[in-house]
């Protein structure tokens, strides 16, 4: 008996180191793009912009130029910053998970490694989501469909040109100072 | 049957040893490490530790060889055939009878006769193989200044660094399993750290 | 983030003041090859501009002068310096040749053929707009006129002297409209203020040319671009506009005008301690005639163990077109005369708004902090030169950066390669030269006609053509050396020292981490597993046996 609750409680152990361990992994995802950073970022955002679901472009940050400025070199990184009202509102609503809102708005980040390739970085949204109940799980359900078809590529159509401002003066994210957007 | 106790390894002895011991270890994690066989502190920390802890080995061995030399300790890794075979005969067949060891360690002849040639040829073989290569691949920016650039290359004292380190591990593991084969599993190890050994 | 804004405006005044008020201590201005003292920290060239000179040249009545052309102002000059132009005409600013005291092979950008835009030979009236001289229209051109050395392209210090293509080589003396139908103007220039305000060359003289080769910014070398008119620390630690602030001549020393540092003859593996003053001066643009060859403290001794195979380059240029304007990476000259779907020419941006297309000059790829190719190098490039004989079978390497593992004047570079895809002869199996600029009907630009483009190319270079052309690949590989990053940025161990790193494709150099013998790795291993296995069975049977027993 005491063998078995002693294997139990070590399986207990055994699962805990490894969720801690692959949690990250899980939380976020990383793909490699088949296009350059900006190429990369300019299809991302055409994407988002051609996915409907109510979302918008919010901005685009680039964390890199921060470094530089303090005199320090980074590789690119660049986020693309979108949202969707319809996503965002009833999770903004329900006092029970407005602390969310530290998830918005919706980022998806472009990078360059030292293997000279460019990676695209995002958060699992949908697994995100179950952890806060019903409503948030679904709502996050659709956006990390919605965010699938973000990073799906045509090749075949020509590259557009990447959108550095934000889209509307009134559009909330980086920068903006006007109130708005998610 | 009443254990009689002697005093086999005094306090500096014991203090080489685990010191040693410690610093050995860490080179290894470190060194196979700078070698690429796996990533754990760092390229850049590994080989920073791995250097800080070969001078501490090197102050460690000065101190040593000093304290073998002045205490004539060093007698005591001259190799000997004595009781070979019966020694060899005990751990292949008499240890899993419970006989006891056929070999009695005193003061002064505290290693057995497979020990001596075993740290023998760690002393004489696997340790010059890495401190000779080692100091050369530490230097490796004094080579033209030594006139040794022209038939030394760092392909093959890394090489045979690497096959120094090899050895060094094959010998510490079955060094430290040879060290539960005392007459209970931790009585060497006992005697390593009190210095007192049970000779029965 | 939101405190900072507050913060630099009053930093930025304190600043400005006490430039200011050094500017005006300062003694004497540097000349390029003196050591780098305190004045040079200071940037006072731009917070003040006022002269350091012991001359002052609007007090010259050889210059109050109405002047029409260039070369009256250069005559007006000549009349003080009166060795000035003969030194320029000994330089390769003028002759656009550069003979290798090495292999003696004749080079300058008037006999190789690169995959930019592959030659200026037929299109000298556009490409002569950086030449450091009046009117290189066609081969007819006399190297030995004294006026046409143009003094102002690189003293002028107004920063409004501008060539324009289509010039061969003159200023803008009418107002004009440029590029044609685009609605934008550029002035003429006021020779006479020019001349007047010249000066040691600035970053806008060298970067005029040095920034813009191949017809965009930072398309030709990637580590020179107009970011570095005004760079910050991160991109540049040496031309930091708010740290030291060097020009481009305070590393490219000159002396009679010949200017030092060139990737036709570059000092790749430079030894030996800095460089003091009142010595023989071979190489004063190498990094090491500053730092010498052992430049880390004791602290960092390991790094100093690293210099007879890496150049400085390959740790402190992490990657270069650090910034958006990027370099180009490939120009693909099969694509051009390309037209829309209406049968006209067109042009396309890529996504960061740079040149992707072009009907005249075919499809081209940037990007933007690159990680450099590495290479060997001794400094010696053997390069391909009009009517060099090439295999269209393969890639066709314009230049060969030369040395190897084993040569102790080598060192492991970055290097920017080019690759093209560019026209040869078929049958004669050389490189073309093709009439590109221009508005008569035989320029590929205007008439979009290959076939009669390198005919005239062709002509004009002296070559037969065979009539038959198809495009070959091609690459070009230049040495990286500017846009130093600060220290704390230079590559990390890991980079190269690991399976995978930068320097995967090195060959000839063991490196830790990177190299080993895997069958050493293997009987090693097996040896460890064997004995630990041998101690658990071992141990194993001890158990097994003592348990019987008792």
């Amino acid at each position: 008996m005491l063998k078995v609750i002693g294997g139990f409680f070590l399986g207990l152990i055994v699962l805990g180191v490894l969720a801690y361990s692959y949690a990250g992994s899980l939380m976020f995802r990383e793909v490699e793009s088949p296009f350059g950073v900006e190429e990369t970022i300019a299809r991302i955002q055409q994407n988002i912009q051609n996915t409907g679901n109510g979302w918008a472009l919010s901005g685009l940050r680039n964390p890199g130029k921060a470094v530089e400025a303090d005199g320090g070199n980074t590789l690119p990184v660049m986020m693309i910053e979108a949202c969707s009202t319809k996503y965002s509102g009833p999770i903004l609503k329900d006092d029970s998970v407005r602390f969310l809102s530290i998830l918005m708005p919706c980022k998806i980040s472009v990078y360059k490694k030292n293997d000279g390739k460019t990676y695209i970085g995002m958060m699992n949204a949908g697994l995100m989501g179950k952890m806060f109940g019903p409503m948030v799980g679904e709502t996050m359900g659709h956006v990390a469909a919605d965010q699938a078809k973000f990073i799906q590529f045509d090749p075949s159509k020509p590259a557009p040109a990447m959108i550095k401002g934000v889209p509307g003066a009134a559009a909330g994210g980086a920068g903006a100072s006007a109130a708005g957007g998610c | 049957m009443a254990a009689e106790k002697i005093y086999v390894f005094k306090r500096f002895e014991r203090f080489w040893h685990w010191s040693q011991a410690l610093i050995i270890i860490s080179m290894l994690i470190t060194g196979f490490e700078v070698h690429g066989s796996y990533k754990l502190f760092g390229f850049e920390h590994a080989v920073g530790y791995h250097t800080v802890l070969a001078w501490s080995l090197v102050t460690l061995w000065i101190f040593a060889i000093f304290w073998h030399i002045t205490t004539g300790e060093w007698k005591q890794y001259i190799p000997t055939t004595d009781k070979v075979v019966a020694i060899m005969r005990f751990y292949s067949v008499g240890i899993f009878k419970g006989e006891h060891h056929p070999y009695r360690p005193t003061q002064l002849k505290k290693h057995n006769p497979l020990q001596r040639i075993a740290y023998l040829g760690v002393l004489l073989l696997i340790g010059p193989l890495l401190w000779l290569t080692g100091w050369f691949y530490l230097f490796y920016g004094d080579w033209a200044a030594w006139g040794v650039s022209g038939f030394l290359s760092l392909e093959w004292v890394a090489f045979f660094h690497t096959v120094g380190a090899f050895l060094m591990l094959t010998f510490l593991i079955s060094h430290i399993y040879l060290a539960t084969t005392g007459h209970t599993p931790t009585a060497h190890i006992k005697a390593m750290i009190t210095g007192w050994d049970e000779v029965d | 983030m939101l405190a900072r804004p507050k913060l630099i405006l009053p930093l930025a005044a304190i600043t400005a003041m006490l430039t200011a008020l050094v500017a005006f201590a300062a003694p004497e201005q540097i000349v390029a090859a003196s050591a780098p003292q305190a004045t040079s920290a200071v940037p006072a060239a731009i917070a003040v501009k006022k002269s350091v000179s012991t001359a002052d040249h609007s007090k010259f009545k050889e210059l109050q002068k109405n002047f029409k052309t260039g070369p009256e102002v250069t005559e007006a000059c000549l009349l003080c310096h009166t060795e000035a132009a003969k030194q320029v005409q000994h330089t390769k600013h003028w002759t656009w040749e550069s003979k290798d005291p090495k292999t003696g092979q004749v080079r300058g950008k008037k006999n190789i053929i690169n995959n930019y835009c592959t030659s200026p030979i037929s299109n000298e009236k556009d490409c002569m707009a950086c030449h450091a001289g009046y009117g290189w229209k066609d081969s007819t051109f006399d190297f030995s006129v004294e006026k046409n050395v143009d003094c102002l392209v690189c003293h002028d210090n107004t920063g409004t002297y501008r060539k324009l293509p289509g010039f061969a080589g003159h200023p803008v003396y009418e107002r004009i409209e440029f590029p044609a139908k685009s609605g934008k103007f550029v002035e003429a220039v006021d020779l006479q203020k020019a001349a007047q305000s010249i000066g040691m060359p600035t970053r806008t003289n060298c970067g005029a040319c040095h920034f813009f080769g191949a017809g965009a910014n930072g398309a030709k070398h990637g580590d020179l671009d107009s970011s570095l008119q005004h760079p910050g620390k991160y991109l540049d630690v040496h031309m930091n506009e708010k740290g030291l602030n060097f020009s481009c001549t305070q590393c490219h020393a000159t002396s009679s005008h010949e200017v030092s540092g060139s990737r036709y003859n570059t000092s790749a593996a430079m030894t030996g301690p800095a460089h003091i003053r009142g010595k023989a001066d071979a190489s004063p643009a190498a990094c090491q005639s500053c730092h010498s060859d052992k430049p880390h403290s004791a602290k960092h001794a390991l790094l100093n163990q690293h210099t007879d195979k890496l150049a400085c380059q390959t740790c402190h240029i992490p990657e270069y077109a650090r910034n958006d304007i990027g370099t180009e990476l490939s120009w693909d000259w099969s694509k051009a005369t390309t037209m829309g779907p209406d049968g006209k020419p067109f042009a396309r941006k890529d996504s960061a708004g740079r040149r992707a297309f072009d009907s005249k000059k075919g499809e081209w790829v940037w990007e933007s902090y690159v990680i450099p190719e590495y290479r060997w190098f001794n400094g010696t490039s053997t390069y391909k030169v009009i009517g060099d004989k090439i295999d269209p079978t393969h890639t066709v390497q314009l230049n060969v950066v030369g040395g190897g593992p084993n040569d102790p004047d080598s060192r492991i570079w970055p290097t920017k390669v080019h690759r093209g895809k560019q026209p040869y002869d078929v049958e004669n199996k050389y490189l073309t030269v093709q009439h590109t600029a221009g508005e008569d009907d035989t320029a590929l630009w205007h008439n979009y006609d290959w076939q009669k483009a390198i005919g005239t190319g062709m002509k004009a270079a002296n070559l037969p053509y065979s009539g038959k052309y198809d495009f070959v690949n091609t690459e070009l590989t230049w040495p990286i050396t500017h846009m130093v990053a600060p220290k704390e940025d230079a590559l990390s161990c890991v980079l190269c020292h690991s399976k995978n790193g930068r320097l995967k494709d090195i060959q000839g150099v063991y490196m830790p981490a990177r190299d080993g013998k895997h069958w050493l790795d293997v009987i090693g291993w097996t040896l460890a597993l064997l004995s630990l296995l041998a101690s658990l069975i071992h141990g194993g049977i001890r158990i097994y046996s003592s348990k019987k027993e008792g």
